[in-house]
């Protein structure tokens, strides 16, 4: 297992993280993308940590733990906002909440 | 020590009034001006007398430039010789006792504090005036002694007959202020400039510098000057405004149109003695006498307490005048003095007399100028009331002439106040007796005296027809005076109360009031003789350019003071004589032309004594024995009483000719304004607006908004266009977003 080996995971869930962002109608599903997105830069930041610096600087990793606790907060953010969105448009369609559009 | 005398004389009053109106523009008052500018004055007062040590003989002017304009040089500055410092005492005596009283008279009007402050800077205009020692300045106090005697008249500009006599004052001194004026100038092509003393002032190039043949000039420039004297000393033909002045506050008929700005003529006149000529000395001389002759008849019929003073005021300035043509400058200036004293004390008294009716008006409301108010729309309506029925030309002059008399001031209201107000009384008959030329104990005898004697004296030395009509119209003058100033008294304070409601309530003046009458009243008896008859301490000014006519009478060695014998009465004999004697040293018509003057004090003298007695022996017999009456004599000489009673018809001579011109004219250029001036603006607008508009709004259209349209629309259609790229759909957005973040990658790959 090298350094590369991460990588390529890394890169294969970021596309398809980004591939599910542009692509899922359903909010929920682009949240998960989003969350694909941030895993495969913790695995990102992880891989770096263990590959590129000394073992006793475990700063990386500590960063990934970091980015976990992030995307927890944020997909819980993310759920209420589409709750109230659900509630107000009975919808959780990005293009179909579309009251500011000229 | 002169200058700061002089300039602490002339900044006191000045702080006064420049607190006063630095605090107004804070919209508030100090609450005490009257003390304020009572002090300022005081503090001026003995300045004078402290500078009256400091007068030397042939004083220098000191001077500062002040003014440079090319090659010339306007300075200002001081001159003070003994006539210098005799005014500054007058004027700052008697505006003192004027600010005293007027805190008496004035006291609860509204615009007290405003008062003071204007009476500060009279006071400093006039104080201005008289120490100037160069034509500009004295031009300059001149003008502001106008506007303050506009803003004191116009006091209580409520009124309209205060209000029309404001602007009437204003604008008929200012015809005389235009000769004068031009005379200035005349002096000033002439001379390149507008000192009077030094080496380089005025007189001395005008003794130097003229000879015979410029003498037509110098009589025009010195008759056109003479002409703002007209103006502000009241002299025929521009005196009517100074009755109408009476509409003033009283303690300003005093101080301003009494004792000292009225008399700023005669000062004037007085400096100007050392370049008048013959014809210009002897036009004063009959303007003075005219004036004299003609206001003491209007006097004789008024009913109004404060015009017969009036009347006496343009009298007696006339005398003065009178003095000064015919060559007393002494004589003039004396009487101006002892004139000043007991006009102002007439003055001051008929305001204790009017002060007096004034607080039975005022029982209801404490308010003097509330009243004063009332009084105003009282003889409106009674005006309406009197005259509504006449139409036309009655009905104009009575408005015009402001015969309307208040009651307050009516004499034939008033009658047995001497037992009421005695201190006003006495104060009041003494200044009566003064003017009147009682013999010996009063200084109004003296002064009066010396001009009739130096008119006579003159008369005699030069065999002149003139003067000796002149001296005629004097002495008829004098008995005219006594007549109608006894008449004054005799109406006012004897015989039987003629409003019995009023009399009732009149009661004396607070102390502030009645104290200054009793300063003047000292000041009535010849305490300031001795300074005019020390020939050391006033000196009569070289005449240049007068010449005794070539017929004069020219006398063997006559220096014999016949009138020696009564001078020596007061112990001025010498003086006197010293004064004639000092008079030959340097006068230009030879020694033996001046000797007339013993003789014709003499004959003067008893005549004057005649006359006065005959006067104030009719007016007795016609006011308070009534064994004469007034009525039946007026009705026998109905058309010189109705030219008496109109004034001789100035008023309603300048109405019908000089006013009407004025507005006639004034409609012709209306007119002219309207039809041409008018036709040519609105033809020009016209043209303007309908030939070049409709190319400019051609233009305007098509060019100028054409183009913003154009730039309008395609800014439109760009943004038609550009909006479409704004989805709102988040998921094009980040596409975008990836596509530009790929291409940047690939770009950097690139380099």
């Amino acid at each position: 297992m090298t350094l590369q080996h991460y990588l390529v995971i890394s890169a294969i869930l970021f596309t398809l993280g980004i591939f599910a962002v542009l692509t899922r109608r359903n909010a929920i599903s682009i949240l998960m993308g989003i969350e694909l997105i941030l895993n495969s830069c913790n695995l990102n930041f992880a891989a770096f940590s263990r590959f590129m610096t000394p073992p006793e600087d475990i700063s990386g990793q500590i960063i990934a733990i970091f980015g976990i606790v992030l995307a927890a907060a944020e997909a819980a953010v993310f759920l209420a906002i589409i709750l109230a969105i659900y509630r107000e448009f009975g919808s959780i369609r990005p293009n179909e909440v579309d009251t500011l559009k000229g | 020590m002169v200058i700061p005398l002089i300039s602490l004389i002339l900044l006191c009053p000045l702080a006064a009034f420049a607190i006063f109106g630095l605090l107004g523009l804070a919209k508030r008052s100090f609450p005490r001006q009257d003390y304020l500018s009572t002090a300022a004055m005081l503090i001026a007062l003995v300045c004078s007398l402290l500078l009256l040590q400091e007068v030397v003989p042939d004083p220098e002017p000191h001077t500062v430039k002040w003014l440079s304009l090319g090659s010339v040089t306007f300075s200002m500055g001081f001159y003070l010789d003994s006539v210098t410092a005799i005014m500054l005492i007058v004027v700052t005596l008697v505006s003192s006792l004027v600010h005293i009283f007027s805190m008496g008279y004035m006291h609860g009007d509204p615009r007290y504090p405003r008062f003071f402050a204007f009476l500060s800077l009279f006071s400093f205009s006039m104080l201005f005036l008289v120490v100037s020692d160069n034509l500009l300045g004295i031009y300059i106090g001149w003008e502001l002694v106008g506007l303050c005697s506009y803003l004191l008249i116009g006091f209580w500009f409520e009124k309209d007959s205060a209000a029309n006599a404001c602007k009437k004052a204003f604008l008929t001194t200012r015809v005389g202020d235009v000769g004068m004026f031009i005379g200035m100038m005349m002096l000033f092509t002439k001379f390149d400039t507008l000192s009077l003393y030094g080496e380089t002032g005025i007189f001395s190039l005008a003794a130097a510098q003229l000879n015979t043949a410029d003498m037509v000039w110098l009589s025009v420039a010195g008759v056109l000057i003479f002409c703002g004297a007209v103006g502000k000393s009241a002299q025929v033909p521009l005196h009517t405004w100074l009755p109408d002045a009476m509409e003033g506050p009283t303690p300003v008929s005093a101080l301003i149109h009494a004792a000292t700005m009225v008399a700023a003529g005669v000062y004037l006149t007085a400096r100007m003695f050392p370049i008048l000529t013959e014809t210009s000395s002897l036009v004063i001389a009959y303007v003075g006498g005219i004036t004299a002759l003609v206001a003491a008849t209007i006097a004789i019929v008024r009913f109004d307490i404060k015009r017969v003073l009036a009347y006496s005021t343009v009298s007696q300035l006339g005398y003065m005048m009178l003095g000064i043509g015919a060559g007393s400058y002494v004589a003039g200036l004396f009487h101006l003095t002892t004139h000043a004293f007991f006009k102002a004390l007439l003055f001051l008294g008929s305001g204790s007399v009017i002060h007096a009716f004034h607080a039975m008006h005022g029982h209801g409301h404490d308010d003097d100028h509330g009243h004063d108010d009332d009084h105003g729309h009282e003889h409106e309506h009674g005006d309406h009331d009197a005259h509504g029925h006449d139409h036309g030309e009655d009905h104009d002059s009575e408005h015009v002439l402001g015969s309307e008399i208040p009651p307050d001031q009516d004499m034939r209201n008033m009658g047995g106040l001497r037992h009421k107000m005695p201190i006003t009384f006495i104060t009041m008959l003494i200044a009566t007796l003064s003017i009147s030329g009682v013999p010996f104990v009063f200084s109004g005898f003296w002064s009066k005296d010396a001009i009739l004697g130096g008119v006579l004296g003159r008369a005699m030395e030069w065999n002149s027809v003139h003067h000796y009509l002149l001296f005629g119209m004097a002495l008829f003058a004098a008995g005219l005076t006594a007549f109608y100033m006894f008449r004054l008294i005799f109406m006012t304070f004897f015989g039987e109360p003629r409003n019995q409601e009023m009399h009732n309530m009149a009661h004396e003046s607070p102390k502030s009031m009645t104290v200054p009458l009793l300063i003047l009243a000292a000041l009535s008896f010849p305490v300031v003789n001795t300074l005019w008859f020390n020939a050391d301490y006033v000196k009569p000014p070289e005449q240049a350019h007068l010449h005794a006519p070539e017929h004069a009478y020219v006398s063997p060695d006559s220096k014999v003071g016949e009138a020696g014998l009564t001078f020596s009465l007061f112990g001025i004999s010498e003086a006197v004589a010293a004064e004639e004697g000092g008079q030959d040293t340097h006068g230009a018509h030879g020694d033996d032309g001046h000797h007339g003057h013993g003789p014709a004090h003499t004959i003067a003298m008893v005549l004057s004594i005649i006359v006065a007695g005959l006067g104030i022996l009719l007016s007795w017999l016609f006011y308070h024995r009534r064994t004469l009456s007034a009525e039946s004599v007026a009705n026998s000489f109905r058309p010189i009483y109705n030219l008496f009673w109109h004034k001789y018809y100035f008023d309603e001579f300048y109405d019908g000719v000089l006013v009407a011109l004025t507005v006639w004219k004034a409609r012709l250029f209306a007119q002219f304004d309207g039809t041409i001036v008018d036709g040519i603006v609105n033809g020009v607008g016209k043209g303007t607006r309908d030939i070049l508009a409709v190319f400019v709004g051609v233009f305007d259209n098509r060019i100028v908004d054409g183009l913003v349209n154009r730039v309008a629309e395609v800014t439109w259609s760009i943004g038609g266009r550009v909006r479409r790229i704004q989805t709102g759909a988040i998921q094009t957005y980040l596409f975008v977003v990836l596509a530009g973040i790929v291409l940047l990658i690939l770009i950097f790959r690139a380099l």
